[in-house]
Protein backbone atom coordinates (compact mmCIF):
# COMPACT_ATOMS: atom_id res chain seq x y z
CA UNK A 1 0.00 0.00 0.00
CA UNK A 2 1.22 3.44 -0.98
CA UNK A 3 1.65 6.13 1.56
CA UNK A 4 -1.17 8.19 0.05
CA UNK A 5 -4.06 5.31 0.02
CA UNK A 6 -2.83 4.71 3.69
CA UNK A 7 -3.75 8.15 4.25
CA UNK A 8 -6.85 8.12 2.57
CA UNK A 9 -7.56 5.21 4.37
CA UNK A 10 -7.20 6.65 7.77
CA UNK A 11 -8.86 9.25 6.94
CA UNK A 12 -12.12 7.75 5.92
CA UNK A 13 -11.87 5.86 8.99
CA UNK A 14 -11.63 8.81 11.18
CA UNK A 15 -15.07 10.16 9.83
CA UNK A 16 -16.32 6.91 9.80
CA UNK A 17 -15.61 7.16 13.60
CA UNK A 18 -16.92 10.62 13.57
CA UNK A 19 -20.41 9.44 12.33
CA UNK A 20 -20.55 6.64 14.70
CA UNK A 21 -19.59 8.55 17.63
CA UNK A 22 -22.38 11.54 16.51
CA UNK A 23 -24.82 9.10 15.65
CA UNK A 24 -24.31 7.78 19.68
CA UNK A 25 -24.17 10.82 21.23
CA UNK A 26 -27.12 12.45 19.49
CA UNK A 27 -29.27 9.40 19.68
CA UNK A 28 -28.33 9.14 23.37
CA UNK A 29 -29.17 12.37 24.61
CA UNK A 30 -32.41 12.30 22.83
CA UNK A 31 -33.43 8.79 24.24
CA UNK A 32 -32.19 10.95 27.69
CA UNK A 33 -33.97 14.34 27.32
CA UNK A 34 -37.23 12.96 26.03
CA UNK A 35 -37.77 10.59 28.77
CA UNK A 36 -37.48 7.51 26.71
CA UNK A 37 -34.49 5.75 28.39
CA UNK A 38 -35.72 2.79 30.43
CA UNK A 39 -36.46 3.37 34.39
CA UNK A 40 -36.56 7.54 33.48
CA UNK A 41 -39.47 9.06 34.81
CA UNK A 42 -41.17 10.73 31.88
CA UNK A 43 -43.99 13.58 33.76
CA UNK A 44 -42.64 14.57 36.45
CA UNK A 45 -40.34 16.66 35.15
CA UNK A 46 -42.43 18.58 33.08
CA UNK A 47 -42.80 22.66 32.81
CA UNK A 48 -45.64 24.05 35.08
CA UNK A 49 -44.82 23.07 38.63
CA UNK A 50 -47.21 23.56 41.29
CA UNK A 51 -45.70 22.85 44.71
CA UNK A 52 -43.66 19.98 43.53
CA UNK A 53 -46.64 18.76 41.30
CA UNK A 54 -45.02 18.63 37.61
CA UNK A 55 -47.74 19.00 34.09
CA UNK A 56 -46.69 20.46 30.89
CA UNK A 57 -50.21 21.90 29.64
CA UNK A 58 -48.47 21.54 25.47
CA UNK A 59 -49.69 17.42 26.38
CA UNK A 60 -51.48 16.27 23.59
CA UNK A 61 -51.30 18.92 21.12
CA UNK A 62 -49.36 19.27 18.01
CA UNK A 63 -47.94 22.45 19.76
CA UNK A 64 -46.32 20.31 22.13
CA UNK A 65 -42.37 20.61 21.92
CA UNK A 66 -40.52 17.31 20.94
CA UNK A 67 -39.43 16.62 24.36
CA UNK A 68 -42.91 16.82 25.49
CA UNK A 69 -44.21 14.51 22.52
CA UNK A 70 -41.95 11.95 23.41
CA UNK A 71 -42.44 11.81 26.86
CA UNK A 72 -46.26 11.85 26.69
CA UNK A 73 -45.72 8.58 23.89
CA UNK A 74 -43.83 6.95 26.70
CA UNK A 75 -45.26 8.10 29.84
CA UNK A 76 -48.78 8.69 28.82
CA UNK A 77 -49.62 7.80 25.62
CA UNK A 78 -53.32 8.67 24.48
CA UNK A 79 -53.84 11.88 26.72
CA UNK A 80 -56.37 14.26 26.13
CA UNK A 81 -55.19 18.05 24.86
CA UNK A 82 -55.40 20.20 28.06
CA UNK A 83 -58.87 21.98 27.23
CA UNK A 84 -60.85 17.72 28.14
CA UNK A 85 -58.17 17.17 30.56
CA UNK A 86 -54.88 18.33 32.57
CA UNK A 87 -52.41 15.63 34.42
CA UNK A 88 -49.93 16.90 37.11
CA UNK A 89 -47.50 13.99 38.53
CA UNK A 90 -45.26 14.08 41.54
CA UNK A 91 -42.68 11.43 42.40
CA UNK A 92 -41.82 13.19 45.83
CA UNK A 93 -43.23 13.94 49.27
CA UNK A 94 -43.60 17.48 50.50
CA UNK A 95 -40.06 16.93 51.53
CA UNK A 96 -38.74 16.59 48.50
CA UNK A 97 -37.83 12.29 49.09
CA UNK A 98 -38.65 9.87 46.69
CA UNK A 99 -42.17 7.83 46.87
CA UNK A 100 -41.39 4.39 47.59
CA UNK A 101 -42.81 0.75 48.74
CA UNK A 102 -41.24 1.36 51.98
CA UNK A 103 -42.74 4.45 52.86
CA UNK A 104 -46.49 5.01 54.39
CA UNK A 105 -47.56 8.17 53.43
CA UNK A 106 -50.80 10.62 53.96
CA UNK A 107 -52.14 12.27 51.03
CA UNK A 108 -54.12 15.28 51.81
CA UNK A 109 -56.16 17.31 49.30
CA UNK A 110 -59.23 19.99 49.37
CA UNK A 111 -61.75 20.70 46.32
CA UNK A 112 -60.12 21.15 42.77
CA UNK A 113 -60.23 23.53 40.06
CA UNK A 114 -61.97 20.89 37.52
CA UNK A 115 -65.63 18.99 37.08
CA UNK A 116 -64.14 15.66 37.86
CA UNK A 117 -60.70 14.88 39.51
CA UNK A 118 -58.84 11.74 40.41
CA UNK A 119 -56.05 10.02 41.81
CA UNK A 120 -53.71 7.61 40.71
CA UNK A 121 -51.02 5.90 41.06
CA UNK A 122 -48.25 4.52 38.98
CA UNK A 123 -45.05 2.40 39.61
CA UNK A 124 -41.55 3.42 37.89
CA UNK A 125 -42.64 1.49 34.07
CA UNK A 126 -46.28 4.01 34.64
CA UNK A 127 -48.00 1.03 35.04
CA UNK A 128 -51.01 0.50 37.44
CA UNK A 129 -48.77 -1.79 40.18
CA UNK A 130 -48.89 -5.21 39.74
CA UNK A 131 -50.86 -6.07 42.80
CA UNK A 132 -55.19 -7.44 43.27
CA UNK A 133 -55.63 -4.84 46.49
CA UNK A 134 -58.76 -3.27 44.18
CA UNK A 135 -57.07 0.23 45.56
CA UNK A 136 -55.75 2.24 42.27
CA UNK A 137 -56.66 5.57 43.09
CA UNK A 138 -59.35 8.09 44.65
CA UNK A 139 -61.38 10.02 42.75
CA UNK A 140 -63.94 13.33 43.33
CA UNK A 141 -67.12 11.00 43.16
CA UNK A 142 -66.32 9.02 45.88
CA UNK A 143 -65.77 11.61 48.18
CA UNK A 144 -67.99 13.90 50.55
CA UNK A 145 -67.22 17.20 50.97
CA UNK A 146 -64.23 19.97 49.82
CA UNK A 147 -61.28 18.49 52.34
CA UNK A 148 -60.14 14.63 52.43
CA UNK A 149 -57.11 12.51 53.24
CA UNK A 150 -56.37 8.68 52.00
CA UNK A 151 -53.25 6.66 53.44
CA UNK A 152 -50.87 5.37 50.38
CA UNK A 153 -49.42 2.41 51.90
CA UNK A 154 -48.45 -0.85 51.22
CA UNK A 155 -50.65 -2.53 53.82
CA UNK A 156 -54.88 -2.38 53.87
CA UNK A 157 -55.55 0.26 56.53
CA UNK A 158 -58.29 -0.76 59.48
CA UNK A 159 -60.35 2.22 57.73
CA UNK A 160 -60.62 5.45 55.37
CA UNK A 161 -59.28 5.57 51.96
CA UNK A 162 -56.75 3.68 50.75
CA UNK A 163 -54.36 3.77 48.02
CA UNK A 164 -52.32 0.71 47.72
CA UNK A 165 -48.42 0.68 46.57
CA UNK A 166 -48.07 -3.15 46.74
CA UNK A 167 -45.54 -4.21 44.18
CA UNK A 168 -44.86 -0.13 43.26
CA UNK A 169 -41.37 0.40 44.04
CA UNK A 170 -40.51 3.35 44.07
CA UNK A 171 -43.89 5.16 42.50
CA UNK A 172 -45.54 8.35 41.40
CA UNK A 173 -48.86 10.01 41.08
CA UNK A 174 -51.16 11.45 38.91
CA UNK A 175 -53.45 14.17 39.03
CA UNK A 176 -56.29 14.28 36.59
CA UNK A 177 -58.39 16.99 36.39
CA UNK A 178 -60.75 16.59 33.99
CA UNK A 179 -62.96 19.92 32.50
CA UNK A 180 -60.45 22.19 34.08
CA UNK A 181 -61.12 25.60 35.31
CA UNK A 182 -59.57 28.08 32.35
CA UNK A 183 -57.66 29.80 34.83
CA UNK A 184 -55.92 27.31 35.66
CA UNK A 185 -54.23 27.87 32.13
CA UNK A 186 -52.94 31.73 32.97
CA UNK A 187 -52.40 31.07 36.64
CA UNK A 188 -51.74 27.88 37.75
CA UNK A 189 -49.86 28.85 41.42
CA UNK A 190 -52.91 30.59 42.38
CA UNK A 191 -56.14 28.45 40.92
CA UNK A 192 -54.33 24.92 42.04
CA UNK A 193 -53.94 23.81 45.64
CA UNK A 194 -52.58 20.53 44.75
CA UNK A 195 -52.90 16.94 47.12
CA UNK A 196 -50.26 17.95 50.24
CA UNK A 197 -48.13 14.32 50.54
CA UNK A 198 -46.57 13.41 54.12
CA UNK A 199 -44.33 10.74 54.65
CA UNK A 200 -45.53 8.77 58.13
CA UNK A 201 -42.69 6.71 57.89
CA UNK A 202 -40.95 3.53 56.20
CA UNK A 203 -41.40 0.39 58.26
CA UNK A 204 -40.68 -2.07 55.57
CA UNK A 205 -37.17 -0.21 54.46
CA UNK A 206 -34.82 2.86 55.47
CA UNK A 207 -35.82 6.21 55.16
CA UNK B 1 -6.01 21.51 13.81
CA UNK B 2 -7.31 21.98 9.98
CA UNK B 3 -7.12 18.15 9.56
CA UNK B 4 -9.54 17.66 12.81
CA UNK B 5 -12.44 20.31 11.18
CA UNK B 6 -14.13 18.15 8.88
CA UNK B 7 -14.58 15.07 10.98
CA UNK B 8 -15.76 17.19 13.94
CA UNK B 9 -18.46 18.85 11.56
CA UNK B 10 -19.55 15.70 10.50
CA UNK B 11 -20.19 14.37 14.25
CA UNK B 12 -21.89 17.64 15.06
CA UNK B 13 -24.10 17.13 11.74
CA UNK B 14 -24.84 13.33 13.08
CA UNK B 15 -25.54 14.20 16.83
CA UNK B 16 -27.52 16.81 15.40
CA UNK B 17 -29.00 14.55 12.95
CA UNK B 18 -29.58 11.64 14.86
CA UNK B 19 -31.17 13.57 17.96
CA UNK B 20 -33.80 14.88 15.95
CA UNK B 21 -34.58 12.47 14.16
CA UNK B 22 -34.96 10.41 17.13
CA UNK B 23 -37.13 12.60 18.94
CA UNK B 24 -39.44 13.03 15.54
CA UNK B 25 -39.39 9.56 15.10
CA UNK B 26 -40.18 8.40 18.52
CA UNK B 27 -44.19 8.89 19.05
CA UNK B 28 -44.67 7.50 16.16
CA UNK B 29 -43.04 4.16 16.99
CA UNK B 30 -44.02 4.15 20.58
CA UNK B 31 -47.85 4.36 18.86
CA UNK B 32 -47.09 1.71 16.41
CA UNK B 33 -46.18 -0.45 19.03
CA UNK B 34 -49.36 0.17 20.61
CA UNK B 35 -51.66 -0.64 18.17
CA UNK B 36 -49.71 -3.55 17.01
CA UNK B 37 -50.32 -4.98 20.38
CA UNK B 38 -54.41 -3.75 20.63
CA UNK B 39 -54.33 -5.65 16.93
CA UNK B 40 -52.89 -8.72 18.65
CA UNK B 41 -55.18 -8.75 21.32
CA UNK B 42 -58.49 -8.80 19.04
CA UNK B 43 -58.94 -5.24 18.48
CA UNK B 44 -60.32 -5.05 14.70
CA UNK B 45 -60.74 -2.51 12.04
CA UNK B 46 -63.37 0.00 12.41
CA UNK B 47 -64.95 -1.49 15.29
CA UNK B 48 -65.41 0.16 18.96
CA UNK B 49 -64.32 -2.36 21.27
CA UNK B 50 -65.13 -1.96 25.32
CA UNK B 51 -61.73 -2.62 26.93
CA UNK B 52 -62.24 -5.26 30.14
CA UNK B 53 -62.57 -2.84 33.43
CA UNK B 54 -58.88 -0.95 33.72
CA UNK B 55 -56.58 -3.29 36.32
CA UNK B 56 -53.06 -3.88 36.47
CA UNK B 57 -53.96 -7.75 34.95
CA UNK B 58 -55.74 -5.78 32.05
CA UNK B 59 -53.66 -2.38 31.78
CA UNK B 60 -52.45 -2.48 27.84
CA UNK B 61 -51.17 0.66 27.80
CA UNK B 62 -49.39 3.18 30.11
CA UNK B 63 -51.39 5.45 32.32
CA UNK B 64 -54.48 3.86 32.11
CA UNK B 65 -57.16 5.63 34.51
CA UNK B 66 -58.95 2.64 36.61
CA UNK B 67 -62.08 5.25 37.41
CA UNK B 68 -62.62 5.49 33.53
CA UNK B 69 -64.59 2.77 30.67
CA UNK B 70 -62.22 2.87 27.40
CA UNK B 71 -63.65 1.92 23.97
CA UNK B 72 -61.30 2.15 21.41
CA UNK B 73 -61.40 1.37 17.57
CA UNK B 74 -58.55 1.51 15.05
CA UNK B 75 -58.66 3.52 12.03
CA UNK B 76 -56.06 2.47 8.96
CA UNK B 77 -56.52 4.64 5.58
CA UNK B 78 -54.49 2.02 3.78
CA UNK B 79 -56.95 -0.55 4.21
CA UNK B 80 -60.49 1.77 3.93
CA UNK B 81 -61.17 3.84 0.93
CA UNK B 82 -64.65 6.12 2.44
CA UNK B 83 -65.10 8.17 5.38
CA UNK B 84 -65.40 6.31 9.09
CA UNK B 85 -68.85 6.99 10.73
CA UNK B 86 -68.53 7.48 14.39
CA UNK B 87 -71.11 7.57 16.87
CA UNK B 88 -70.77 8.02 20.81
CA UNK B 89 -73.61 6.81 22.24
CA UNK B 90 -75.19 9.19 24.88
CA UNK B 91 -74.05 8.53 28.91
CA UNK B 92 -75.21 9.77 32.07
CA UNK B 93 -71.62 10.84 33.83
CA UNK B 94 -68.80 12.22 32.19
CA UNK B 95 -67.89 10.69 28.59
CA UNK B 96 -65.73 12.44 25.94
CA UNK B 97 -64.68 11.19 22.23
CA UNK B 98 -60.88 11.49 21.07
CA UNK B 99 -59.70 11.31 18.36
CA UNK B 100 -55.17 10.82 17.87
CA UNK B 101 -53.10 10.61 14.97
CA UNK B 102 -50.19 8.41 14.15
CA UNK B 103 -47.97 10.82 15.80
CA UNK B 104 -50.35 10.71 18.92
CA UNK B 105 -51.34 14.05 18.57
CA UNK B 106 -55.08 14.50 20.09
CA UNK B 107 -56.80 16.05 17.05
CA UNK B 108 -60.26 16.11 17.64
CA UNK B 109 -62.41 15.51 21.15
CA UNK B 110 -65.79 15.78 21.62
CA UNK B 111 -67.39 16.05 24.79
CA UNK B 112 -70.44 13.81 25.05
CA UNK B 113 -72.57 15.71 28.08
CA UNK B 114 -75.23 13.07 28.44
CA UNK B 115 -76.27 13.46 24.88
CA UNK B 116 -75.39 11.22 21.46
CA UNK B 117 -71.83 12.49 19.27
CA UNK B 118 -71.18 11.86 15.73
CA UNK B 119 -67.97 12.54 13.54
CA UNK B 120 -67.22 11.73 10.22
CA UNK B 121 -63.84 11.19 9.90
CA UNK B 122 -62.09 11.18 6.17
CA UNK B 123 -58.39 10.26 5.28
CA UNK B 124 -55.89 12.86 4.66
CA UNK B 125 -56.19 15.03 1.79
CA UNK B 126 -59.71 14.26 1.36
CA UNK B 127 -62.53 16.45 0.85
CA UNK B 128 -63.84 17.38 4.32
CA UNK B 129 -67.22 18.49 3.09
CA UNK B 130 -70.46 19.29 5.94
CA UNK B 131 -68.55 18.78 8.82
CA UNK B 132 -66.56 16.23 8.01
CA UNK B 133 -62.84 15.70 10.02
CA UNK B 134 -59.51 15.26 7.97
CA UNK B 135 -57.29 13.17 9.50
CA UNK B 136 -54.15 14.53 10.07
CA UNK B 137 -52.66 10.38 9.58
CA UNK B 138 -53.66 7.46 7.82
CA UNK B 139 -53.88 5.38 10.62
CA UNK B 140 -54.96 6.49 14.38
CA UNK B 141 -56.62 5.65 17.51
CA UNK B 142 -60.18 6.59 18.38
CA UNK B 143 -60.92 6.60 22.14
CA UNK B 144 -64.30 7.17 24.11
CA UNK B 145 -63.96 7.58 28.07
CA UNK B 146 -67.14 7.24 30.16
CA UNK B 147 -66.44 7.76 34.61
CA UNK B 148 -67.04 4.11 35.64
CA UNK B 149 -65.02 4.29 39.03
CA UNK B 150 -66.92 1.10 40.09
CA UNK B 151 -68.60 -2.23 38.57
CA UNK B 152 -71.98 -0.81 38.81
CA UNK B 153 -71.05 2.14 36.50
CA UNK B 154 -69.13 -0.11 34.29
CA UNK B 155 -71.73 -2.60 33.70
CA UNK B 156 -73.59 0.85 32.76
CA UNK B 157 -71.31 1.65 30.45
CA UNK B 158 -71.22 -2.15 29.01
CA UNK B 159 -74.96 -1.35 27.93
CA UNK B 160 -74.61 2.35 26.21
CA UNK B 161 -71.42 0.93 24.45
CA UNK B 162 -73.06 -1.59 22.40
CA UNK B 163 -74.22 1.41 20.43
CA UNK B 164 -70.62 2.84 19.76
CA UNK B 165 -70.49 3.17 15.94
CA UNK B 166 -67.12 3.15 14.31
CA UNK B 167 -68.26 1.93 10.81
CA UNK B 168 -66.14 2.40 7.40
CA UNK B 169 -68.04 3.05 4.10
CA UNK B 170 -67.77 0.11 1.97
CA UNK B 171 -66.49 -0.21 -1.32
Amino acid sequence: MTDKAGSHLRRAALYVGAILIGVSVGGYSALAMGGLLPGSRGLDSAGVDVNGWHSDFAIGSSSANPYVRARVARSGLLALSRSEAVYFTTASDEDGQPLREQCDYRIFGAGMPAQWWSITLYDGESRLPMNDDHALSIDASRLNGNSWSALISARRPGNGLWVSSRNAGRFDVTLRLYIPDKNLFSNPQDVLNPPRIERLGCPRGAA
Amino acid sequence: MKRWLGPLLTMLVAAVGTHALVLHEAPRFIMGKATQRMEQRGIPLNRFVLAARMTPQTQTVVRPSPDLAYSICRFDFNRQQGPIKIVMAPYKGYSSLSLFDASTDNFLTVRGNGKQRQVALVAPGANAKGGAIASPSRKGLILIRRLAPDHQSYDRVKQVAQNDICQGATG
